[in-house]
């Protein structure tokens, strides 16, 4: 049975349309990967999920019912917009939340000081709201959503603007989440964090579904096939790279590296193993998937669509900058 | 529904509001006021009182009757009694009739602590062709003396015996240097026209004490004639009226004012979407609107208990229906949930407080409706004025207020009838309201106009 189904999911906002027939069935006990940039439609969807807005035309289910609001204390929900009660103290604010939930107050006193101490924020629940950074308060605000153990946790771009070990904090937390059973949907505009975490990711572009597929078939499905590779010396001649078998073609990089592209149906670790008895190695690694140019190829539509394809990469780029800065 | 998500987010809102500074400070400074009013107001008026004024008032009588009677008319003991007199027509007043004057004297063992000491005024009689110009000198000149000039009067050569062909009496002059003061200024006054009433009744033979005697008419207290006759209580339930529709609007706008600026709060700091992820809009707006109510409650009973108390310890408290108070807390819930929810939905429709103020104006001044009919409803609470306000929402409840706490309560009948009108306003405006409110949650940007909280209205 499916945690989440979307089924024809239609949404305007006045002359804007934000949602364009969306379908998506998750699997129970999946992690599932929202992905698009900034405005692709992620929010309005997870709204939509959450029963926070209502679809103009569609159908949906969650955990089995019509509609979120019957299943509301059921799930975990981290909005994009989040906020807190500033004046009152962390301990108050958490427990009041999964109060809501359905959680009784003993057991909400009892889980606040242990969940505050795993994502960083040990002896936090004296402290007003107010008196914490806003790094803090995401992580805060993040305990609110897992408090009540929900059977499906929904994270909308949970990570944005927080520091690289406060991530990994959460990220053990969510993965403690998955463990014990729960269904992840996660939002992102981040690829990086999405091909970590994601066993299955669903892409949305402008408001349409582009890409929705378990993350090993997409390895499968836009394997690479490309080495990167730097030689030890920088003057060592790269040249007999080219002349291998199984190697289409090699590209210089700067600093007198190259990316190596193979012939289709070669093995790459054959490949590597070869490259680096030619040359010795400072670096050799076969490329990473990486969702960015997955996202690029589909919605550029393969080739000749090289500009299209430049504006989306710079996009994709200067949201993912925004964050390292943020 | 859930009432327990209901009961929480009551409970949330209710903690928030009492436990917050402002409105610790709100709720005491008011009481706290009133008992600095009651507690030092006296103190510092007698406090100038404790100071004998003394000083000179000079007359120019022409007609040498008015002078001697002066003399005797602004004595510190005829000025205590008259002083006297005005002190017992005021407590009459005050507590509606005699005996209930009477006691309020009683607990007054010392009426001179109200009403003051009385000046020390000696009158020096100047002849009467003296200079009036040089006599006004004398007024302002600069005086080492003990006895400061106060007063020059110069009474009309008629003013006792009308002059030939006359149906008038003349009266006087009265000149007075800078700084006299009011209050000496009306004993002077007071004393004249004690003084030159004698001279004239003396001129016509007549007795002073008899003609007073003969022209006053004790004021007695009316009877309201009903299934029990009781003494028409006038001058506590004149400002009965005030005293209710003032305490029903006040706790209507603790409670509602607080409601919208927490919901803007919410909105505002973004904890909306969490919340909305746990209650449905209309358990949040639910829980808030019984929050608050529980503030105004809270508030109202602290008020009420005060005057309560403080009736009591004049022994006054059985001057107040407790039928009032009931229907007072009754009117006050209809009212409130009428005007929380309208509050409550400009709260969810604006981003900011600032956006707010363009939206809560109209609403304010319907409120202000009851403090400008408050005077003529609660003066002929019949009429057809009155009754027709305790039938049109949203200020029929408080009309009727007013008109129950009045000297003639309507018929049992207009205030249910009120009753029902206010209690269906209120269920057609939480409606209303609820829509605007689930709508305008998730709404940022542009602050709404009237126009657009009813399409949203009409679109919920």
């Amino acid at each position: 049975m499916n945690a989440i189904e979307l089924r024809d999911v239609r949404k305007t906002f006045g002359a804007n349309l934000a949602v364009d027939g969306v379908n998506l069935a998750v699997p129970r006990g999946a992690v599932y990967g929202v992905i698009g940039p900034s405005g692709a439609g992620k929010t309005t969807c997870i709204r939509m999920i959450m029963s926070i807005l209502f679809p103009d035309t569609g159908s949906l289910s969650v955990l089995g019912r019509a509609s979120a609001l019957e299943a509301k204390d059921r799930i975990g929900y981290l909005p994009e917009e989040r906020g807190v009660y500033r004046k009152m103290r962390v301990g108050a604010f958490l427990t009041y939340l999964a109060q809501l939930k359905g959680v009784s107050r003993q057991t909400a006193d009892a889980r606040v000081p242990d969940l505050l101490e795993r994502v960083g924020l040990r002896g936090a629940e004296r402290t007003p709201c107010d008196e914490l950074s806003k790094g803090m308060l995401q992580r805060v605000q993040f305990v609110g959503a897992i408090l009540h153990e929900p059977e499906l946790l929904i994270l909308d771009e949970p990570f944005s603007g927080l520091d690289p070990v406060s991530v990994r904090l959460l990220r053990e937390q969510v993965q403690r989440a998955h463990a014990r059973g729960a269904t992840i949907l996660l939002s992102t505009h981040i690829m990086a964090y999405a091909e970590e975490m994601c066993d299955h990711v669903f892409m949305i572009h402008e408001g349409r579904k582009v890409l929705d597929q378990p993350m090993a078939g997409l390895r499968r499905q836009f394997d690479p096939r490309r080495i990167l590779f730097e030689p030890l010396r920088a003057e060592a001649d790269i040249s007999g790279i080219a002349r291998m078998p199984d190697v289409a073609h090699v590209e210089a990089t700067a600093g007198g590296g190259c990316t190596i592209t193979l012939v289709e149906g070669a093995e790459p670790s054959l490949a590597v193993a070869r490259i680096a008895g030619l040359i010795p190695p400072a670096r050799i690694e076969i490329a990473r998937l990486r969702l960015e140019d997955v996202f690029i190829r589909i919605v550029a539509g393969g080739g000749g669509l090289d500009e299209a394809a430049a504006a989306l990469r710079s996009r994709l780029q200067a949201g993912a900058a925004e964050e390292t800065r943020a | 529904m859930s009432f327990r998500k209901i009961g929480l987010v009551a409970a949330r809102e209710f903690m928030a509001a009492v436990t917050n500074k402002g409105f610790l400070i709100g709720l005491l400074i008011m009481p706290a006021m009133f008992a600095i009013l009651v507690a030092a107001m006296p103190r510092l008026m007698t406090a100038s009182g404790r100071d004998r004024v003394r000083g000179e008032v000079a007359i120019i009588d022409p007609t040498g009757r008015v002078a001697p009677a002066l003399r005797e008319a602004i004595s510190p003991s005829a000025i205590e009694a008259r002083r006297q007199r005005t002190l017992n027509r005021a407590l009459d007043a005050v507590a509606g009739n005699r005996d209930g004057g009477e006691a309020l004297r009683s607990g007054q063992p010392d009426p001179t602590r109200i009403t003051g000491l009385a000046p020390e005024l000696r009158l020096i009689e100047r002849p009467a062709g003296a200079d009036l110009a040089a006599e006004k000198r004398w007024l302002t000149a600069p005086s080492a003396a003990d006895l400061r000039p106060l007063a020059l009067v110069v009474v009309k050569p008629d003013a006792v015996q009308l002059a030939p062909g006359q149906k008038v009496y003349g009266s006087y002059d009265l000149f007075v240097p800078p700084n006299t003061g009011e209050r000496i200024e009306n004993e002077v006054r007071d004393g004249l026209r004690e003084a030159i009433v004698t001279a004239r009744l003396a001129a016509r033979q007549l007795n002073a004490a008899e003609v007073e005697a003969m022209t006053a008419v004790a004021q007695v207290p009316s009877m309201t004639v009903g299934a029990v006759e009781r003494q028409t209580s006038i001058g506590f339930n004149r400002f009965l009226p005030f005293v209710f529709v003032g305490l029903l609007v006040f706790g209507v706008m603790i409670g509602a004012q607080t409601l919208m600026t927490s919901t803007v709060e919410e909105k505002s700091s973004r904890v909306i979407e969490v919340l909305l992820s746990a209650v449905s809009p209309l358990e949040l707006m639910a829980g808030k609107v019984l929050g608050q109510m529980a503030v105004s409650l809270l508030v109202l009973a602290l008020y009420l208990g005060m005057g309560v108390l403080m009736l009591t310890s004049f022994a006054m408290i059985g001057l107040l229906d407790p039928w009032l108070i009931f229907y007072l807390v009754l009117f006050f819930l209809i009212t409130y949930f009428l005007f929380a929810s309208v509050f409550g939905a400009i709260g969810a429709a604006v981003n900011e407080m600032r956006e707010a103020q363009a939206l809560v104006t109209p609403v304010m001044l319907v409120l202000m409706v009851p403090w400008l009919m408050a005077a003529p409803v609660a003066r002929e609470p019949n009429s057809t004025f009155a009754i027709a306000l305790s039938f049109i929402p949203p200020v029929n409840t408080l009309a009727m207020m007013i008109r129950m706490a009045s000297t003639s309560p309507p018929p049992i009948w207009q205030v249910w009838a009120t009753l029902a009108i206010g209690l269906a306003a209120a269920c057609a405006t939480t409606w209303v309201a609820a829509k605007i409110f689930r709508v305008g949650l998730l709404m940022f940007g542009k602050p709404p106009n009237f126009a657009t909280l009813v399409r949203w209205a009409r679109q919920a």
